[in-house]
């Protein structure tokens, strides 16, 4: 199976947010240009096709954004992205 | 030993087959065409110049030349990547926005045709949520990207197939749905995107059918397929609903195409996660074609799937 970049998306408070847009910014190939929504529990997961260093990113219309750089390499990449 | 041959399965019945011969320019000699509509009562934006539409803000960037100077970087070409150390050097980096964001926000909306333009909120197998973008090819037709309609290689076990449902928003701007918002559980593509390994991004199209007419009120691009010489003269354009921008809000990029293949058109117009499945299209004698479906961020210039002729072929057919 394809490996895949999760994680959640925090608060300044450290409690999860609902509805926050998570893309990729930069990635070792072409990624598809969608954004997916995190759920209820603030967790999301994204497609890695490739291996290499990707650069995501999360939007929210009142929490704040932010970025992380994670590595996928054979195993998936677990990520916290804490909005600020 | 007499042996019999069985014809392969059609995966789905909504799926079309796609495996024509690559187009090449010498199989183009003259732009193949369906025109746009613009709906009822549109109040058209009049396009601005050079193949641009005319938008309060944009102004369309200057080409190679000054590039260079826009895309200068600081010197870091002796610095590697931490992740060389566990896997070997990266190939390059792709991104989505290059160099400065010329991108400017819609905020007309309900004319056209930034109204044959639709927020999609996309609900996948497993229930995740996602956004993207599709536009108007007729009364109750979208086009967009197959990875819109169809997940491919996830990595998430029940998310990759096809999507449960699609909330289209055609126009919308914020939290205003000008035209509502509709519904739609029936979906095109083509078995060069469902059934390839991870998805071959060379047929990554597909289309969203409507159970309303809505898009006799928005309108609808033309399609075209043009020659690699025509594309590569052209400037492209892209308008879409991106993930960076407060929610559901519209924005807006043109610039020259940077290089076309046989399945794929190359471009440095500024995008982010969301737009996948928006038109690329050019302006001709005041009317919009499109030719492209944007998809990809890349390295130093994005993509998207180029129609030619089975792509353009498959879309009439969604649009009757």
């Amino acid at each position: 199976m394809a490996n895949k970049i999760s994680g959640v998306v925090l608060d300044a408070a450290g409690h999860p947010v609902a509805q926050a847009r998570v893309y990729v910014v930069k990635a070792p190939g072409p990624a598809p240009d969608v954004a997916v929504l995190t759920g209820p529990d603030g967790r999301f997961a994204l497609g890695a096709a490739r291996s290499g260093t990707y650069e995501i990113a999360c939007s929210t219309d009142h929490a704040g954004t932010a970025s992380a750089t994670v590595v996928v390499g054979a195993h998936d990449a677990v990520v916290e992205l804490r909005l600020s | 030993m007499a042996t019999t041959s069985k014809k392969a399965a059609r995966p789905n019945p909504h799926t079309a087959v796609s495996n024509q011969p690559h187009e090449t320019e010498s199989t183009i000699k003259k732009a193949v065409t369906v025109p746009p509509s613009e709906g009822t009562n549109p109040k058209t934006v009049k396009p601005g110049p050079g193949g641009a539409e005319a938008v309060p803000g944009f102004k369309l960037p200057k080409e190679a030349a000054s590039l260079e100077e826009v895309y200068k970087a600081p010197e870091t070409t002796s610095l590697r990547d931490i992740a060389e150390a566990s896997f070997g050097p990266p190939p390059p980096e792709e991104e989505t926005v290059h160099g400065f964001d010329d991108r400017v926000k819609i905020t007309t909306t309900t004319v056209y045709p930034w109204r044959a333009h639709a927020s999609l909120l996309i609900t996948a197998a497993d229930n995740s949520q996602w956004i993207g973008t599709g536009w108007f090819i007729g009364p109750h037709t979208l086009a967009t990207a197959g990875h819109v309609v169809f997940i491919k290689g996830s990595g998430v076990p029940g998310r990759d197939g096809w999507v449960k449902r699609i909330q289209v928003m055609a126009g919308r701007n914020g939290a205003s749905l000008p035209f509502g918002s509709v519904t739609s559980t029936n979906f095109r593509s083509v078995t060069g995107w469902t059934t390839s390994s991870g998805g071959d991004e060379n047929y990554d199209y597909g289309a969203i059918i409507l159970p309303t007419q809505l898009g006799n009120t928005t309108g609808w691009f033309g399609l075209a397929v043009y020659s690699d010489a025509e594309i590569r003269g052209a400037v492209g354009n892209i308008s879409g609903y991106p993930g960076d921008k407060p929610s559901g809000t519209q924005w807006y990029d043109a610039r020259k195409i940077d290089s076309v293949n046989s399945r794929k058109v190359f471009y440095d117009i500024d995008t982010a996660g969301g737009q996948s499945g928006s038109a690329v299209y050019r302006i001709v004698n005041g009317n919009r074609y499109a030719f492209a479906v944007h998809a990809y961020g890349g390295a130093s210039t994005n993509s998207g799937t180029r129609i030619v002729t089975p792509v353009f072929n498959n879309f009439v057919a969604w649009k009757a």
